[in-house]
């Protein structure tokens, strides 16, 4: 408060009574009218004097502003004075009131510009007032519930200013006014409805209040995203046209980047969301260079440093690499390569997009090869990465861009052995291609190039192609090269060290000794090749025991931690070199303390730290440009074991030596045993697994069996079924035959026995075609002989009858003619005897006359009926004659079936014999599966290990070409 | 990733009961025996199939402490799903089931679907609360109730996805707006309104079948 007196006395003269006044008048009528007209007029003056009078209207009149906000409730207009009002006196800066009445009705406050006090002082006391006044707002949490409540409020006049307002209270006293309207019910998600506004002005600057209102506030940031924000916010960029869109994509981007920094629950949420696929279409900004707005700049940066946040290095690594690999199948990654390889791309946006390229495949091992197969649109095609390597190794590239080429290429490198590998390769005298530029070649170039960064650059990313990785390091050392004509090659280790004893720059030298540190470091060869030099270890001694200015200080660290690696990992190969003439080296020349205190030097170094912190190789200046992330991890790890080693005296050593030995020893002993136990762990599971296998195979085998022995009964029964049809349908062996496939088990066996079916049935179809057809035959030649058969012996077919009958009509008109000739006899007798009376009772007179024509005709008759008898007679010899030929047939036909019947049994009996074969195979079958079944008991008795039933079937097929071989025997 | 609908759940009751515990066993199928406190929220998700669907689940769990009350009050209005979960060793956590249930109710809109969970149920020697007791709360107060382990991972995929069948059963009866996100319900991407809710309602009279 005192500030507060301090401020009002400091304006005792000039036209401010008056106005503080007016503002005291006014004050009065909007708390005592009792109309509404007047309030509201009141207010609305009130506002027309807030910016001029900000301090008298804050001091005198929030205080009825909030009562006015209220009780006035039903009237929006004095609501949205009193909000204006209130906004004006909390609101701040000159450039947010820009920004907030960007709207051409509301004149820009010049305010400012008149006052005669500097800027600096001006506005501290504009900020110092904002905050006095919001602080004054905030007392009674209530008012700020209430503002809470008067944004549900629909109207323009209302919404607008309150949004406003809550914006500049948050400026002001963020954390005070997000824990109020977190504790809110439905505070935030209430803010979230802002968004969904149908009218651009409040969207928007409901945007910049949401951006307030999430800033460093996890809990906040959680319940926006939970409301659907990530949504929203996406749909909102795409309306306005992603990149090209306007500060509201800019907006939009920087409220993502609020939720999403450092907030893991969000960017899983917006991750499982599947979010990260909607931001591929934002980097589509082809080739074309014609629109590269300052605006789309700054989209497009926001863009990509949100697509980094997602996969920063500081997030977990789970939560990275899922996140990469989302970029990756997406096709994120690949659109920004396209960015990274296009032509007019501004080089700030190409720097960045080079950066978010790093940290999307740093770690990855996928996104890494994928990396590795991107080649420049070049003619040739050339590697992307040695396009960025050539970026890296030249002067004339931006110092940013630099820099990000190198991180790139240490991103490209982290955890990816083959791709070490694969750069290691195009230094090696074996694999070298002299036609086209190599990332080994630039890196050479870059390592002895007059340009100190580019030295530098080259060295960290050598060293990051060795990073833990043993093979490389020790590849590395075959490296040699051509320094000049005539002169003989010099190896890359060697012409390291004479740069170095060279005096070069300080940033040369820095970044040639953290590549040998590096190279050397746990690679007892390295050393043994480095202190092969004569010339190394004298100039490192040199170096570290000079007393030499500022500037030399990390040099001689560095020296100090080289020679300190070449004693920790020496392994004494070297006569004049081992770790103990090493110490005593140490000890004469430069002094352990002394050693100490400068291997110190590294990690004290003020640029270490900074260094240490990420990954990212950022630096204020190229000169600054000193330390490498991965190496200070290097430092922090080799700092106490190099100070220990050296102080330790030999004979300390070699007690520890021996403690050593003997712990050795028991960690050997407890590693044989802990192998053994690991071993037998081992051997018990192998053996857990064997016989659950085992069992389970012995469970299948159980089922086959019995599967097996039901087929098999089934068998019988269908066997001996057919065994009773067989005599009637011999067809009925082929349907055991099918039952025979069916039970395919044992394949092999099963298959060699279904031949053999089959055969047994061709031929039995054979036999059975033959035996129709003999069938047949005998029928006709049945039908035949019934024929004759019938015509003999009478019988019903129906030819025979009317044979029958016609022999029978025949008959009985030969005996009714029989029995006529007798009558006809008997009449000629009687007429004779007639006759004979006749002539002897009368004369010869007209009466015999008549006697003598009657006499000639009825001889007449007589020879005719004698003839007609004769005719007759004639006819029944000739039936007689059929007869017998027919009888004659019938007997050869008799014989035709006597001898298909003597056919008919042998065919019988083969069919019976075939049948008897068939029946003996399936006992063999029955045999076999019980040979199975004791061979399985067996088995599971010894508890033998027998995986397969191949082994089975083997056995039992061997068994069973035995048992044919002996049938064969038999046969022969 | 393509999903027919989305669902958001939240996961409240007493601190110490085992809600992030329920979550990590059903997103992570893993179990974390150390009690890490929940600050404010932690989100979960997972894809699980009902009725031969995708269904997304998208999970918030809340910190159970008195403090953070207010904060996960926010988080009941856009969930469609609610697992209140008690320590069936914990009678209070129990007890305070009521406050638990008034306060979601009062938030929530109306038709959220809760599932009153009894955690710890591979803890039966340290047992206070029985099983009735749970079954009878539920009862009275129209939830589905089930007890779970976290650790044994026991019922804990079925509180889940019982709760979602309910919510797809209630979808399919048209109870729920599904086109107000507000709900916590959102339809997927390339999936149709309208064959969903014609070839769903056999579905969800199955699933409905399954959990009573």
């Amino acid at each position: 408060m005192n500030f507060f007196r301090g401020v009002m006395g400091g304006q005792p003269s000039g036209p401010q009574p008056t106005g503080g006044e007016t503002v005291q008048r006014l004050c009065d009528r909007v708390a005592s009218s009792t109309l509404l007209e007047d309030r509201r007029d009141a207010v609305r003056a009130l506002k027309a004097l807030s910016k001029k009078y900000r301090l008298e209207v804050g001091t005198q009149a929030m205080a009825h502003l909030i009562h006015i906000l209220q009780t006035d409730r039903s009237d929006s207009e004095i609501l949205g004075y009193a909000l204006d009002t209130l906004y004006n006196i909390i609101c701040n800066e000159e450039e947010e009131e820009q920004d907030m009445l960007a709207s051409p009705s509301i004149p820009v406050s010049g305010k400012r510009r008149n006052l005669p006090v500097p800027e600096d002082n001006a506005q501290k006391q504009e900020e110092d007032l904002g905050v006095l006044f919001t602080e004054k707002f905030l007392k009674d949490p209530e008012s700020v519930m209430l503002l809470l409540t008067l944004l549900e409020e629909f109207d323009f006049h209302v919404r607008w200013p309150g949004v406003k307002l809550l914006t500049a209270l948050l400026k002001n006293q963020c954390s005070q006014v997000q824990g109020v309207i977190l504790v809110s019910p439905m505070g935030v998600s209430r803010l979230m409805d802002l968004l969904a506004d149908s009218r651009e002005v409040i969207r928007n600057d409901g945007l910049l209040l949401l951006q307030q209102l999430s800033k460093g506030n996890a809990a906040i940031q959680k319940i926006v995203a939970f409301e659907n924000a990530f949504e929203r916010l996406l749909d909102i960029i795409t309306e306005e046209g992603s990149s090209d869109g306007g500060i509201v994509v800019e907006d939009c981007l920087l409220l993502l980047l609020n939720l999403l920094k450092n907030n893991s629950s969000n960017q899983n949420f917006f991750k499982e969301g599947s979010y990260i696929q909607r931001m591929k279409p934002w980097f589509e900004v082809g080739d074309d260079n014609s629109g590269w707005s300052a605006q789309k700049v700054t989209n497009l940066h926001l863009m990509l440093q949100l697509v980094r946040v997602m996969v920063s290095p500081g997030n977990s690594p789970g939560a990275s690499s899922s996140c990469q690999k989302s970029m990756y199948q997406c096709g994120l990654l690949q659109q920004l390569c396209t960015i990274l390889m296009a032509t007019g791309v501004p080089a700030d946006i190409l720097t960045e997009t080079i950066n978010t390229v790093s940290e999307v495949i740093r770690g990855s091992q996928i996104n890494q090869d994928y990396f590795a197969s991107v080649n420049a649109p070049s003619n040739p095609p050339r590697p992307a990465i040695v396009v960025l390597l050539m970026s890296m190794v030249n002067e004339r590239q931006p110092f940013v861009l630099r820099c990000a080429v190198l991180y790139c290429f240490q991103c490209f490198l982290y955890k990816n052995q083959k791709g070490q590998g694969e750069i290691v390769a195009t230094l090696l005298p074996s694999t070298i291609d002299a036609n086209s530029i190599s990332a080994g070649q630039l890196l050479c170039g870059g390592l002895f190039s007059a340009d100190s960064l580019s030295n530098w650059c080259a060295a960290v990313a050598l060293a990051h192609a060795l990073q833990d990785n043993l093979t490389q390091k020790e590849q590395l050392l075959r490296v040699q090269l051509a320094t000049s004509l005539g002169k003989p090659p010099v190896s890359l280790l060697q012409q390291c060290t004479n740069i170095l004893s060279q005096g070069s720059k300080v940033q040369t030298r820095v970044g040639l000794l953290m590549l040998l540190c590096t190279w050397i470091n746990n690679c007892p060869i390295a050393v043994t090749h480095f202190l092969h030099n004569q010339e190394n270890v004298p100039f490192l001694t040199g170096q570290i025991s000079e007393n030499l200015g500022e500037d030399e200080r990390l040099v001689q660290g560095l020296c100090a931690l080289l020679l300190g690696i070449c004693i920790y990992y020496n392994d004494n190969s070297l006569e004049n070199y081992t770790k103990e003439k090493l110490k005593q080296l140490i000890e004469k020349r430069i002094g352990k303390e002394n050693f100490v205190e400068k291997l110190g030097f590294v990690a004290k170094h003020e640029l270490y730290s900074r260094a240490a912190q990420k990954p990212q190789p950022t630096f204020p200046s190229p000169e600054q440009m000193l330390f490498d992330h991965e190496f200070t991890k290097l430092v922090k790890e080799l700092e106490g074991v190099i100070t220990k080693a050296v102080h330790k005296s030999s004979e300390e050593e070699k007690k520890e030596e021996e403690v050593k030995k003997t712990l050795e020893q028991h960690d050997s002993i407890v590693t044989q045993y802990k192998d053994l136990i690991r071993d037998q762990d081992a051997q018990i599971q192998e053996l857990k697994q064997q016989v659950s296998t085992l069992s389970l195979n012995n469970e299948q085998m159980q089922a086959q069996i019995t599967q097996q022995q039901s087929q098999i009964q089934q068998h019988k029964d269908q066997y001996n079924l057919l065994k009773l049809k067989l005599g009637k349908d011999p067809q009925g062996l082929s349907s055991q035959g099918d039952g025979a496939q069916v039970n395919g088990l044992n394949t092999e066996e099963m298959s060699q026995l279904r031949e053999e079916v089959e055969e047994l049935r061709r031929q039995q179809t054979l036999l059975n075609t033959q035996l129709s057809d003999k069938d047949t035959l005998i029928n006709t030649l049945k039908s035949g002989a019934v024929v004759v058969q019938t015509v003999e012996a009478g019988t019903e077919s129906s030819a025979n009858r009317e044979l029958l009958s016609e022999l029978e009509v025949l008959m009985s008109r030969v005996q009714s003619q029989g029995s006529e000739i007798s009558q006809l006899q008997a009449e000629r007798q009687e007429l004779i005897r007639r006759a004979e009376a006749t002539a002897s009772a009368a004369p010869p007179s007209s009466g015999s006359s008549a006697d003598a024509t009657e006499v000639s005709d009825l001889e007449s008759r007589l020879a005719a009926q004698t003839a007609e008898t004769e005719r007759l007679k004639e006819e029944c010899r000739g039936l007689r004659e059929g007869c017998a030929g027919l009888e004659q047939q019938l007997a050869s036909a008799q014989s035709t079936v006597a001898v298909e019947q003597t056919e008919k049994a042998k065919l019988q009996q083969e069919v019976q014999e075939s049948k008897k074969e068939q029946d003996d195979l399936l006992m063999l079958l029955a045999d076999q599966d019980q040979k199975i079944l004791s061979l399985k008991q067996k088995l599971k008795d010894l508890g033998e290990s027998i995986d397969e039933d191949e082994e089975d079937d083997l056995d039992s097929r061997d068994q069973f070409d035995e048992d044919e071989d002996e049938e064969e025997d038999n046969d022969d | 990733m393509a999903y027919a609908y989305l669902f958001k759940y939240i996961i409240i009751g007493d601190t110490g009961v085992g809600k992030s515990c329920l979550l990590l066993q059903f997103t992570d199928k893993r179990f974390q025996p150390v009690h890490d406190l929940t600050i404010g929220v932690e989100f979960g998700a997972r894809m699980i199939t009902i009725d031969g669907k995708q269904i997304k689940l998208q999970i918030w769990d809340t910190a159970g402490q008195e403090s953070f009350r207010s904060i996960t009050r926010s988080y009941y209005r856009g969930a469609a799903g609610a697992l209140l979960v008690y320590d069936i060793t914990r009678r209070d956590t129990f007890n305070h089931l009521t406050t638990w249930l008034e306060d979601a109710r009062q938030h929530s809109n109306s038709n959220m679907v809760i599932m009153l969970i009894g955690n710890k149920s591979d803890l039966e020697s340290r047992r206070e609360v029985k099983k009735e007791e749970g079954e009878a709360f539920a009862r009275e107060h129209g939830l589905i109730f089930m007890e779970t382990s976290a650790k044994t991972a026991s019922n804990v995929e079925e509180a889940f996805i019982n709760t979602a069948k309910e919510i797809y059963e209630k979808i399919q009866e048209g109870v729920f707006d599904i086109n107000n996100e507000a709900n916590g319900i959102k339809i997927g991407p390339q999936h149709a309104a309208t064959n969903s809710t014609l070839s769903g309602s056999q579905g969800g009279q199955q699933a409905g079948g399954g959990c009573c």
